[in-house]
């Protein structure tokens, strides 16, 4: 690997570890651990592997085919079931796009102590220009970068002191207890959705045809997918702090003052800033893959690289995602309880997402050689039956938790 | 009702020992104070048969004054922070 290739490494590797936590992430760990504790924590090492598993495989495809994720999902699915796709994707992203920035909108809130209805406007405008004004190198690094004082809650993990033997404990699955078993479930669908979540792969794959990734870039793929530690931070501060209060964290503030118990305002600022990059990025993360999606099922010209005006309906699609997404959240949804419901419809719509992808890395016709190996297929369809059944049981058990809450 | 006291009660003794900021102590005691409201608001309005109601009653005057101190906690000098933190926690603990 060149000096070059080692560079970009450790770059996407800093870059992801500050953009790999989103809401969803935020909301079901500190929700997860301040009722089970540690006891879910291997939830997240499944989560985790499984979006790598498929980040591998739709970055091979895009390298590979040139083709992203949803333009083969219509090619193989057909119109009527792409149709269907599409829509659930759409209806999946927008949520969670109106959940992003309903927590920039906090985020900020608690840092300025502004009106809230005013700054998901402010949001909303300052979001879309950085997205137009900045190439996604700089929009990764800059939002990849601040997301990084999110490892303040690493730091807060270890000074909480945990007992480290029920830490250990958690990583292996099995008997619970603090809770019902179906609130144990309901955590444990939320978990894998919000690790597992579809824009993301929509997103990744885009973005490596928009980069021209070939076979080179592949072990680069590999590696920048291998990230997730800080999912175990956000668990372990919740387990250690909230759960012997019995506080249940339904805020977004909440998760940042387990950082100010610790550092103080040093802290406090931190947790703010990594939450509010962290989520930025992935609102525009959410709004161009929605984009993505429409531009690839329609056929239309598509691009962040491309002008605006060459690809006028891409453009004007992610424009309109934001500005729908902060209508919803102006009505007065709660971004945390979107959160939830965005997390749980987002696993029904998880098997519609992921077996293409499937299908395409098996397929010699547009891989040629570089069809899956034994493993990715052995963990790819193990993957796939653990997606078919958690979409099938996400609904019932939110209804019947009532979301969560027992 | 009980989880929101306790986090007011953390919110109120980390404020106190200087461990917030003052616009964070403030935007987050009244997300805390609208939510216990609401639910304060509930209480007070629900039925139930008549053992119970002693209970409820009481509940929803716990509910009432955990909706009151929270929405105090944001303006608070340090000391009655720590008084309003004492009061929050014990609510949490009678609620529990």
């Amino acid at each position: 690997m060149s000096l070059k290739n080692v560079l970009a490494v450790a770059l996407g590797i800093l870059s992801a570890i500050g953009g790999f936590v989103d809401i969803g992430d935020l909301v079901f760990n500190t929700q997860a651990g301040a009722t089970f504790g540690y006891q879910l924590l291997w939830v997240v090492v499944v989560g985790v592997v499984g979006i790598i598993v498929y980040s591998e495989m739709c970055g091979r495809v895009a390298a590979v085919a040139k083709r992203p994720v949803f333009d083969l999902v219509r090619e193989r699915a057909g119109f009527g079931a792409g149709l269907g796709t599409l829509i659930a994707a759409a209806i999946v992203n927008l949520m969670t796009c109106a959940a992003e920035v309903g927590g920039v909108a906090i985020c900020i809130q608690l840092l300025s102590g502004l009106p809230y209805r005013l700054l998901i406007v402010l949001a909303v405008v300052g979001l879309v220009v950085v997205s137009w004004v900045l190439p996604f190198e700089w929009i990764e690094r800059v939002f990849g970068y601040l997301g990084l004082c999110l490892l303040v809650f690493a730091v807060a993990a270890i000074k909480l002191h945990p007992d480290w033997g029920m830490v250990a404990h958690g990583f292996v699955p099995g008997s619970h207890t603090g809770g019902s078993l179906s609130v144990y479930l309901y955590f444990v669908v939320g978990l894998l959705g919000a690790a597992m979540t579809p824009y993301e792969v929509y997103f990744y794959s885009s973005g490596a045809v928009e980069d021209g990734w070939g076979l080179k870039e592949l072990g680069l793929n590999k590696v920048t997918a291998m990230i997730g530690f800080l999912s175990f931070s956000l668990m372990i501060v919740a387990g250690a702090l909230f759960l012997p209060q019995s506080i249940d964290p339904q805020f977004l503030g909440t998760p940042a003052l387990a950082a100010a118990h610790v550092f103080g305002k040093v802290g406090l600022l931190l947790a703010l800033v990594g939450i509010l990059f962290a989520v930025g990025g992935a609102a525009i993360e959410t709004s161009f893959s929605g984009a993505y999606n429409t531009a690839q099922f329609f056929g239309w010209r598509w691009g962040k690289k491309e002008r605006p005006a060459a690809a006028s309906r891409f453009t004007l699609a992610w424009v309109v995602i934001f500005a729908l997404a902060a209508l919803v959240v102006l009505t007065g949804y709660d971004p945390v309880k979107l959160t939830e419901y965005s997390v749980i419809f987002s696993v029904v719509a998880l098997p519609l997402t992921y077996l293409p992808i499937l299908l395409v890395a098996n397929d010699r016709t547009y891989m040629g050689s570089k069809t899956n190996g034994r493993l990715a297929n052995v963990l790819g369809v193990a993957y796939f039956i653990l997606i078919i059944a958690i979409a099938l049981a996400a609904i019932p058990l939110m209804l019947i938790t009532n979301g969560g809450q027992g | 009702m009980q989880s929101l006291a306790a986090e007011g009660a953390l919110l109120g003794r980390d404020s106190a020992a200087g461990k917030t900021t003052a616009i964070y102590t403030r935007v987050h005691s009244e997300a805390l104070a609208k939510a216990a409201s609401k639910a304060a608001a509930s209480l007070q309005s629900a039925t139930t048969e008549p053992g119970l109601e002693p209970k409820l009653r009481r509940v929803a005057s716990l509910a009432g004054e955990v909706s009151d101190d929270l929405k105090q906690l944001g303006h608070a000098s340090r000391n009655e922070q720590l008084r309003l933190a004492k009061e929050l926690s014990k609510a949490a603990e009678e609620l529990g």
